[in-house]
């Protein structure tokens, strides 16, 4: 197995001075501003609790320091996310650092070099190619795809994924009944309702709005997945500039209100349902008003947040996709800068990480095999290097002759030692110019399309996580919850008439 | 110009202070100098030159937009003077713009609104979760000639395609060109609904407008 769940947590842009301007000035807007809930059943619960003020009128919700820290008292900073075997189970805290693939881009940038809209086909091979990634470890959807129907669409890319994973599988649902069909599709799997509740092997993410703003479907979601203990990504999106303050010290002060607020709601639901601090925040690129998630604002954002989310107790996750178009010189520099700082900063999720592209609107396969690689060398960077009488080497250099000796690199100890402790790069090229040449002149993105090709041939062969009976059923409970949710939409809009 | 407000004016609106932009339009009609000749001649070229320092890149969407908030700061106050007159400032058509229902993402639509309200159309912004019938009820009420719309949520855009089906029965469909927009929107998509255009940020959105707004014209039988 690869690596999991390095601790490398190194960088910090927060003194404890600015921790502790941060923590009150969230108190301060939690409790005198609050959050805007358009959920009666939320509201209802928060106005049975002390220290929560609703106001109806405007359905805002102000909550005290003190229901704040008794519901962080009870969010967990450790649990596990399990995959379909031990193998493949997360565990989380507030040091360890994962990567997630993810999310919802519209266009794919296919093997053949055609940028297209993405199809079912494209989220299964796509989940199949990355299930192959060594360094990934929570799957989410890469794509929507474009001919499915997009009410219930979220039953489709589960019944997709979820079967095309080994991986705990990182979902979302716009009602409740769509958390309860997931429950039934991952049961098919685990055995029983009982057993998904005691052993998640799905997540669910709900994205609120900035400035402040929880939509019903936020709070509809949270109050469910949390009475089925499944864990929770309670994520803002805020645009740094736009609809959050322009500083950066402004837009972490409303990310950490919004999100906190949805962690209190699921702490009232369901005290010790596992939530999880997250961000998909980016710039507002001031010349044309586009979602940065490239640029190095974003990036500093997302490392400060890490920070802030832990001295909440609360686990983080951070990253987002990044602005190139093509994977090229520009894609590679995003990327890097991003996983690398997240990676340093404790960042516990790395989230986007593979082969998003275009703000999120486009997913490359060949991006995703270079990000791995990326990954790889980023990890190897945020491992550092031990300092011992062993690695100071002092001893062999002696044996060796010191200044009389000649090389290390025949020794018993070089052998023993570079296995475990050096990056074998996979796609990178470190061959000078004639040998290279010789091999074909080929880039990266040419070695990145040859190995998708190769692996996607190679998972084909192989056994699917699940049986095809249960895969069969799994489509069979996604049909059924599909149609439900066509009947909730049409039911939705009558009442509204 | 030649007038020292009138420049004030001007400069405020450049500068995007919209307090200022309305305290002067104000005292410029106070000293009589007639509203046409004050939208003419301190407002209109005041916000073409916000619109020129956003195209040769001096201006970023913080000015340019704090610039046509105080075109609108001042319009405010010329605008009853000008129907006391009788007279009618000359709009490039009538925008009813939202968010369709079950989204309230607000910024993008915003700045659409924004721009095209700077750029010599009449906007009525809706705000976020706009139903067909409030589209609709926006549009027969100040007789709009275009409907916009806005979506962020793969989930939200099909609800486009359902206020043009309610606009076809309400035969409201041929007066109107419909916008439509939002980062997952597609132009493919937008025909496929059959709206009439598509823009991928809010300066396309007002090119689109003004050019589609031509066309119609040009389509009208002549009488």
């Amino acid at each position: 197995m690869p690596r999991r769940g390095l601790r490398c947590q190194r960088l910090k842009f927060l003194d404890e001075s600015d921790l502790k301007a941060l923590y009150f000035a969230v108190i301060e807007t939690l409790s005198e501003m609050g959050v805007k809930m358009d959920y009666r059943p939320a509201l209802e619960l928060f106005a049975d609790h002390h220290g929560a003020v609703v106001d109806w009128d405007n359905h805002v919700v102000k909550i005290s320091e003190g229901l704040l820290r008794k519901a962080l008292q009870t969010a967990p900073s450790f649990f596990t996310l399990y995959g379909k075997t031990e193998d493949y189970d997360v565990k989380v805290d507030l040091e360890r650092v994962y990567t997630m693939s993810g999310s919802c881009a519209l266009h794919v940038l296919d093997l053949d070099g055609n940028h297209r809209l993405a199809v079912r086909e494209d989220l299964r091979l796509m989940t199949r190619l990355l299930d192959h990634m060594p360094n990934l470890d929570i799957m989410h959807q890469i794509v929507i795809p474009s001919d499915v129907d997009e009410i219930g669409y979220e039953l489709v890319n589960f019944a997709t994924c979820y079967t095309n994973t080994w991986r705990n599988f990182y979902s979302q649902a716009q009602t409740a009944e769509s958390v309860r069909d997931q429950v039934r599709m991952a049961a098919v799997f685990q055995g029983s309702t009982e057993e998904v509740k005691r052993k998640p092997t799905f997540t669910e993410v709900v994205c609120m709005i900035s400035p402040l703003k929880h939509e019903p479907q936020n709070s509809e979601v949270i109050m469910e997945s949390a009475r089925w203990n499944i864990p929770l990504y309670i994520e803002v999106d805020s645009l740094c500039g736009a609809t959050t303050p322009a500083p950066i010290a402004g837009t972490l002060v409303e990310q950490a209100a919004n999100v906190l607020a949805g962690v209190v709601l699921a702490q009232l639901v369901n005290p010790g349902t596992p939530c999880i601090f997250a961000i998909a925040s980016g710039i507002i690129d001031m010349r044309t008003g586009a979602y940065s998630g490239g640029a190095p604002e974003t990036t500093l954002i997302h490392a400060a947040t890490a920070q802030l989310a832990h001295y909440f107790g609360l686990p983080f996750q951070g990253g987002t996709g990044i602005d190139a178009k093509l994977p090229d010189a520009q894609a590679g520099y995003e990327r890097a800068l991003q996983v690398l700082t997240n990676m340093l900063s404790g960042t516990n999720f790395i989230h986007l990480a593979y082969g998003m592209m275009e703000q999120m609107l486009l997913a490359s396969y060949e991006q995703c095999l270079i990000d791995e690689e990326i990954i790889g060398a980023c990890f190897r960077i945020a491992r550092g290097f031990e300092v011992n009488d062993f690695t100071l080497s002092v001893d062999l250099l002696r044996k060796e002759g010191g200044p009389l000796g000649k090389h290390f690199l025949t020794k018993r100890e070089t052998r023993e030692f570079y296995r475990q402790d050096r990056w074998i790069p996979t796609l990178t090229n470190r061959d000078p110019w004639d040998k290279w040449e010789a091999a074909g002149a080929k880039s990266m993105r040419q070695y990145a399309n040859e190995l998708a090709r190769k692996i996607l041939a190679q998972a084909e062969q192989e056994p699917l996580p699940v049986t095809p009976e249960q895969a069969a059923e799994i489509e069979a409970i996604c049909q059924e919850g599909v149609r439900k949710a066509k009947e909730i939409i049409r039911q939705r809009e009558e009442s509204r008439k | 110009m030649g007038n020292r407000k009138c420049e004030e004016l001007y400069k405020a609106i450049v500068e995007g202070y919209s307090e200022d932009a309305e305290a002067l339009a104000r005292q410029l009609l106070d000293e009589g100098m007639p509203p046409m000749q004050i939208i003419d001649e301190c407002m209109v070229p005041a916000i073409q030159e916000v619109g020129r320092l956003y195209e040769t890149g001096e201006y970023f969407l913080p000015e340019l937009m704090m610039g046509a908030e105080a075109m609108q700061a001042a319009l405010k106050v010329v605008q009853p003077a000008l129907r006391g007159e009788g007279a009618q400032r000359q709009v490039l058509g009538t925008v009813v713009i939202g968010t369709v229902a079950g989204d309230l993402h607000d910024i993008g639509k915003s700045i659409v609104a924004t721009m095209l309200s700077a750029n010599g159309f009449d906007v009525y912004d809706l705000g976020v979760d706009v139903s067909a019938s409030q589209f609709l009820d926006k549009v027969r009420e100040v007789n709009a000639t275009i409907l916009g719309m806005s979506a962020l949520l793969p989930t939200t855009m099909p609800y486009m395609q359902r206020v043009i089906e309610s606009a076809k029965e309400a035969g409201l469909r041929d007066q109107l060109i419909i916008l439509v927009g939002g980062a997952p929107v597609t132009p493919a998509f937008a025909e496929k609904i059959g709206a009439d255009g598509y823009a991928d940020d809010a300066a396309g959105a007002v090119q689109v407008a003004k050019q589609l707004v031509a066309q119609k014209a040009g389509q009208q039988p002549t009488r």
